[in-house]
């Protein structure tokens, strides 16, 4: 891809601007801390042009939707993290629910839940290898599967999916843990074990070492394929997850469900501070990322916007995020 | 000049072995392409009728537009996923004017014009995005696909209607049984082919998508390139929008549905490398008219539309898969 060829001829480099130190370190650090200052100034504009915002109600739905983001989005970080990207987040999102929905019956959970995690897993696994033994590039790879598998669960649901959410799904979803939903609490959980994960496991530092450069991490003694296989299937793991949480939360399985989880899991990463080359990124970037996104989106809706309007929104932060992301990184590999 | 220690070296390939695997992909689809026809030929009676051939051909040019600009764009070693929102864009900007002019016949030719300015300055707005802030390709014509795809909603959920009657004949006009937008189509095809392999800046779009930095230097401009690619891949959008609202006759907020990723198929499945640098247009056509003719037949046999994504899901999973693609070239 163009924008990955580390190496520019030192001519071309310095044609016209050429960026002092002090530039390259504002780009660096306004990448790094856009979304939480955009956050603290959304809520303060919120304040005053749509009060509703705050209303008890509305903060819920809020929550619940970071939360269902939240939980995607970590798990596309991971896979931004080694230089990939996964589009098929949210046809895994929607299967999980289509699949936990329809087996039940009076029957136990158990055994759709494990089903459901182990299909999303092969999901992963069917990407990380298209991506890194057949050198698929990622977004097209992913997005077969993405029309694969919304083609599979329109060919099994016949277009109509029914039935009602299990008891478990909602004890994750909406119930009340204190003040706050459970689904904040199933999202902090999983940030904690990521974030340790990340930091503190040898896996974690291989992430990083991979998405930074990856021939160094092969000669290194990583195999980098394998780290790469392995971030996809957590991230489709994470996208089923992501999917029970949202299908406890609203309740019935609407076909629709999850159709923007795409763009907006990678906007939310982007926007905190993951660049799409790689080895940059923390999950605290990612949670701010998520919670500007939904705020924005829920905004819209406060305000009274139509209700496209949200695809206008998604598309602009993300653009602006690639852009700032983009040109950062740029200045940094100089 | 053989010496005591130098390997013997093997006698070259016969030419015909060289040019067969050099165009192995153009030649694996075109044998595709053979195989579906005979197969639908034997299942469905009504498939080889020369009306339906014509009408494969006619129902191709949709996705011919939109592929012959992606197929320019990922030879520079990007992509261009705004490519159906900038057709619904055209389609509903000029619906609504026709309607506010009062479907006046003489308003062809201007707003046809408006149409591919309005598709040209979206191509603009990505690949200026995209050359000044250095960023992907995918990611920033996958935010401006949204941004549009909000706006087009706000110009209209609900079918423009306001049409003038002359404008449809772009769809209908007819030579004998052969629709002069299909000769229209192969004159275009075979002028791009001329452009991407003859011209300069055709071959400057292979050399940046080869090694940007080997194509820097060589003195070849790359970001005006890599600036010509998505205009061009827009503008060949806004045709494609302009060709499917004198289709439908009705400026519809549903125009191009998912048409960006059939493109990049059909180029993927034509053998061009998703890296760039690598592939021909012939292998486009043949991934375009590959699409068509399944299309067609998984009609003409009535297979349900739910499967049918199902199957070209499983067609782009296999054709990706089977084409390895090195970075290296």
């Amino acid at each position: 891809m163009s924008t990955q060829t580390a190496s520019r001829s030192p001519v071309a480099r310095f044609r016209g601007l050429r960026f002092s130190p002090r530039v390259v370190r504002a780009v660096d650090l306004a990448g790094q801390l856009a979304a939480p200052i955009a956050v603290v100034i959304t809520l303060i504009v919120a304040l005053f042009v749509a009060p509703a915002f705050y209303n008890p109600t509305n903060l819920k739905t809020v929550g619940i939707q970071i939360a269902v983001l939240g939980i995607v989005a970590i798990g596309q970080t991971l896979v931004l993290l080694v230089r990939s990207i996964d589009l098929s987040v949210s046809a895994v999102l929607a299967l999980g629910a289509v699949i936990v929905v329809q087996t039940e019956g009076g029957s136990s959970i158990i055994v759709p839940m494990i089903e459901a995690f182990a299909i999303a897993a092969a999901v992963g696994l069917a990407n990380g290898l298209l991506v890194t033994k057949r050198q698929v590039p990622p977004f097209i790879a992913t997005y077969g599967m993405l029309v694969f598998i919304q083609g599979a669960r329109m060919a099994y649901t016949r277009g109509q999916a029914s039935g009602t959410v299990p008891e478990l799904l909602r004890a994750i979803s909406i119930a009340p843990v204190g003040p706050i939903p459970a689904a904040l609490v199933v999202w902090l959980v999983v940030n904690a074990i990521v974030l340790f994960f990340l930091l503190s496991t040898r896996y974690g530092r291989w992430l990083y070492a991979v998405g930074g450069n990856p021939p160094a991490a092969r000669y290194a003694g990583i195999r980098t394929d394998s780290v790469v296989i392995a971030a996809h299937v957590l991230c489709a793991v994470l996208a089923m997850l992501a999917g029970l949480v949202l299908s406890g939360y609203i309740g019935y399985v609407d076909l629709r469900l999850g159709a923007d989880y795409n763009l907006n899991s990678i906007a939310a990463a982007i926007v905190g501070g993951t660049t799409f080359t790689g080895g940059r990124g923390n999950l605290w970037g990612t949670a701010a990322g998520v919670a500007l996104l939904i705020i924005l989106l829920n905004l819209v809706v406060v305000i009274g916007l139509p209700i496209h309007w949200q695809y206008a929104m998604q598309g602009a932060v993300l653009v602006a995020a690639t852009a700032l992301q983009g040109f950062r990184q740029y200045l940094l590999s100089r | 000049m053989t010496t005591i220690g130098t390997p013997v070296t093997a006698p070259p390939p016969p030419r015909w072995a060289t040019l067969i695997r050099n165009n192995a992909s153009i030649l694996l689809i075109y044998g595709l392409i053979l195989l579906v026809a005979g197969t639908a030929a034997i299942m469905a009676p009504n498939f080889r009728t020369p009306t339906n051939l014509v009408n494969i051909l006619r129902q191709s040019i949709i996705l011919g537009l939109i592929a012959i600009g992606q197929s320019m764009v990922i030879m520079t070693g990007g992509i261009d996923m705004s490519m159906a929102m900038v057709a619904r864009i055209v389609a509903l900007t000029v619906a609504t004017l026709f309607l506010a002019g009062g479907s006046d016949p003489a308003l062809i030719v201007p707003l046809v014009v408006v149409g591919l300015i309005v598709g040209a300055a979206f191509g603009l707005l990505n690949g200026l995005l995209i050359t000044r802030t250095h960023a992907s390709p995918f990611i920033i014509t996958f935010g401006i696909a949204s941004i549009l795809r909000g706006v087009n909603l706000a110009i209209s959920t609900t079918p423009i209607r306001g049409i003038p009657e002359e404008y449809l004949l772009v769809y209908d006009a007819k030579i004998g049984i052969v629709p002069i937008n299909v000769l229209v189509m192969g004159l275009l095809w075979y002028l791009v082919w001329l452009f991407s392999t003859r011209a300069r800046t055709g071959r400057a779009l292979f050399a940046v998508g080869g090694s940007e930095r080997v194509a820097r230097l060589s003195a070849i401009n790359v970001d005006r390139t890599l600036v010509i690619a998505y205009v061009f891949s827009a503008v060949c959008a806004a045709l494609a929008g302009l060709f499917i609202l004198s289709r439908t006759g009705v400026g519809d907020p549903g125009t191009a549905e998912g048409m960006d990723f059939q493109s990049v198929v059909a180029v993927a499945l034509g053998g061009i490398s998703m890296y760039g640098g690598k592939g021909s247009l012939i292998g486009t056509l043949g991934g375009v008219l590959l699409i068509a003719m399944l299309s067609n037949v998984f009609n003409l046999l009535q297979v349900d539309i739910y499967y049918q994504q199902l199957l070209l899901g499983l067609v782009v999973l296999i054709a990706v898969a089977a084409y390895k693609s090195p970075r290296s070239a």
